[in-house]
């Protein structure tokens, strides 16, 4: 029963790494905290659901998603975001404005779907489940976890392994510098933009086939576990999310399992709220961060 | 006029609610500090004031004195952790708080009825009694604003290390800041309870903050005046163009997008910046180039 619930809160906790890699890669990066990333992750999931709709098979389906949830950020990104990027307190003005892409996106979605909950065609995957170590495992739930092993491999290989992800740590430890360096910083832009957008896009098809139901709100209770798993694995740290994720997820498994419910979100936020004031550069978080959340 | 104050009574009330949780919203940040916590201390007195006037039968006039000392306590209280943390990570504490509010609200059934919330509050508040809560709020800001503490305030949200190089107490000012959001925040939240007969958790939440958080910034978050009219466009916007009524959050999103980027102080201190700099630059130096002063 117990490893029942620790795999599927790995599981779970596994696709809140995901969502929360690409809004981490934003943050750690540039500065950029992206309310809208949640919005963008609901989109991935309509775009796939659509998909699978007009008849599309589903590894179709989850190109397409992933594809234009990548260009929808790179699209926020010209349109919100660039042009503040000179102002003086762009953070603040950064976070207003994702806020404001965030009311748009969850406004188009309402009115596309009527305000309905829509639902994937039954049968689109097997459900039968199998059993391994006296553990019910459902295909998706392999799926879930293949995939997720599959974009951290990658992302860590990208980022330090390629002269791109070289580029991009330069940029995230110090942007004029590298720019000197002759990184061309609009180019990083565009990739971290495009990254982050394709796995909340991966992530939204996902919890849309998991949980076989998408609606226009979607977004934002991983919106907020977002920011829980950034914090408690520290900024811009990618080991850090995967972790946090995954003891999220497990956390978040457990409570439901073994505690009333509606203690689940009071424990998750109370924790948040713990971490940031106890040790607010999270888990995995370095010196440079630490001076980025503190006062001095 | 008089057939027209009806027809739009209860769109007024609405605008005067909203003006009270965005003036709220609109002291902190008018102090440097990035809270988002308004929405919460608001579920809390409004919470607290259904309780009071449920359970002991007062009226609100004690209901509404008590839920504004409550949110006064909260804000004090939550002053002290955020002191440590920077802009953004205020905001995600606050945030957090917002849903811990939310969680606690709809886990403790007992006290305040869960998911399905509070009903049969007895309604006592007319529009007078909102205009006048809002009269003297926006008295006390404004008196607040023209002396000393406005002018810290000010200094403290451009530039903190030079306000604390001048020898302003960051942290006793910030505190101040935040009970005086957290008191008028669980004012109007006693308010709304005592006007809208029932409230529920999931009313406090995102959406509520996001459309908080939006008039001040359409506004403007320097003049008292900001938060009124960013709420009054916020409420009435939509109401005026009638098909745009059921894209809100579309028009209010695009709102935000345009004025953050196009005017970056607001609608009501935007063109106050304007007004003065005409003014100035008529009589001695010439134009300014557009490069704003960072606020």
């Amino acid at each position: 029963m117990l490893a029942q619930q620790l795999f599927n809160g790995l599981v779970l906790g596994a696709v809140y790494a995901l969502f929360a890699l690409g809004f981490n890669l934003v943050f750690g990066v540039h500065k950029i905290m992206n309310l809208a990333h949640g919005a963008i992750f609901m989109v991935g999931a309509f775009v796939g659901l659509y998909s699978v709709t007009l008849g599309l098979p589903l590894w179709a389906a989850f190109l397409i998603a992933m594809v234009f949830t990548g260009l929808l950020s790179v699209m926020i990104d010209f349109v919100a975001f660039r042009p503040l990027r000179k102002t003086g307190d762009a953070e603040f003005a950064m976070l207003i404005a994702s806020i404001g892409v965030e009311m748009i996106l969850v406004n188009l979605a309402l009115r596309a779907s009527d305000a309905r909950t829509l639902r994937f065609p039954f049968g689109i995957v097997p459900v039968e489940p199998f059993f391994l170590f006296g553990m019910r495992i459902t295909p998706l739930q392999f799926v879930i976890a293949a995939v997720a092993v599959l974009c951290v491999t990658l992302l860590a290989f990208y980022l330090y392994r390629t002269s791109f992800g070289r580029q991009v740590r330069a940029v995230s430890s110090n942007e004029r510098a590298a720019m000197l360096l002759g990184v061309e910083p609009r180019m990083i832009y565009l990739q971290t933009f495009f990254i982050s957008g394709l796995l909340a896009g991966l992530a939204g098809v996902l919890i849309g086939l998991a949980f076989n139901s998408i609606n226009f709100s979607m977004g934002e209770p991983y919106l907020l576990r977002g920011f829980v798993v950034l914090i408690l694995g520290g900024l811009g740290s990618l080991r850090g999310a995967v972790v946090a994720g995954l003891a999220l997820g497990i956390i978040q498994t457990l409570s439901v399992a073994y505690f009333p419910t509606g203690l689940t979100d009071i424990i998750v936020y109370s924790l948040l709220f713990a971490v940031l004031l106890v040790r607010p550069n999270g888990l995995f978080g370095d010196a440079v961060s630490d001076a980025r959340v503190a006062r001095r | 006029m008089i057939n027209f104050f009806y027809a739009y009574q209860p769109l007024i009330d609405f605008f005067l609610l909203n003006a009270g949780f965005a003036l709220s919203q609109y002291i902190v940040l008018r102090a440097g500090v990035f809270s988002i916590a308004t929405v919460g201390i608001v579920s809390i007195g409004a919470y607290s004031a259904a309780i009071v006037m449920k359970s002991l039968g007062l009226s609100i006039w004690i209901a509404a004195p008590f839920s504004a000392l409550v949110g006064l306590a909260v804000g004090l209280l939550l002053s002290v952790p955020l002191a440590r943390l920077r802009g953004p990570y205020q905001a995600i504490a606050t945030l957090a708080f917002v849903q811990i509010v939310a969680a606690v609200a709809l886990y403790a059934e007992p006290l305040t009825g869960g998911a399905l919330g509070m009903n049969d509050i007895p309604k006592q508040v007319s529009t007078l009694g909102l205009v006048f809560a809002l009269a003297f709020v926006l008295y006390i800001l404004g008196s607040l604003s023209r002396s000393r503490i406005g002018a810290i305030f000010d200094a403290l949200r451009q530039d903190e290390a030079v306000a604390g190089s001048l020898g302003i107490s960051i942290s006793f000012h910030h505190a101040l800041a935040f009970a005086l959001s957290g008191a008028i925040a669980g004012l109007f939240g006693a308010l709304q309870a005592g006007y809208i007969y029932s409230i529920e958790p999931h009313q406090y939440g995102f959406v509520m903050l996001t459309m908080t958080l939006a008039a001040v910034i359409l506004g403007g978050r320097r003049s008292i005046w900001g938060p009124v009219v960013g709420a009054a466009i916020m409420t009435f916007l939509p109401e005026i163009a009638r098909p745009l009524a059921e894209n809100r959050l579309l028009l209010n999103g695009l709102l935000l997008v345009v004025v953050i980027i196009f005017l970056p102080r607001g609608v009501v201190d935007g063109l106050i910046a304007l007004v003065r700099r005409r003014r100035t630059s008529a009589v001695t130096w010439p134009a300014e180039s557009s490069k704003e002063v960072r606020t």
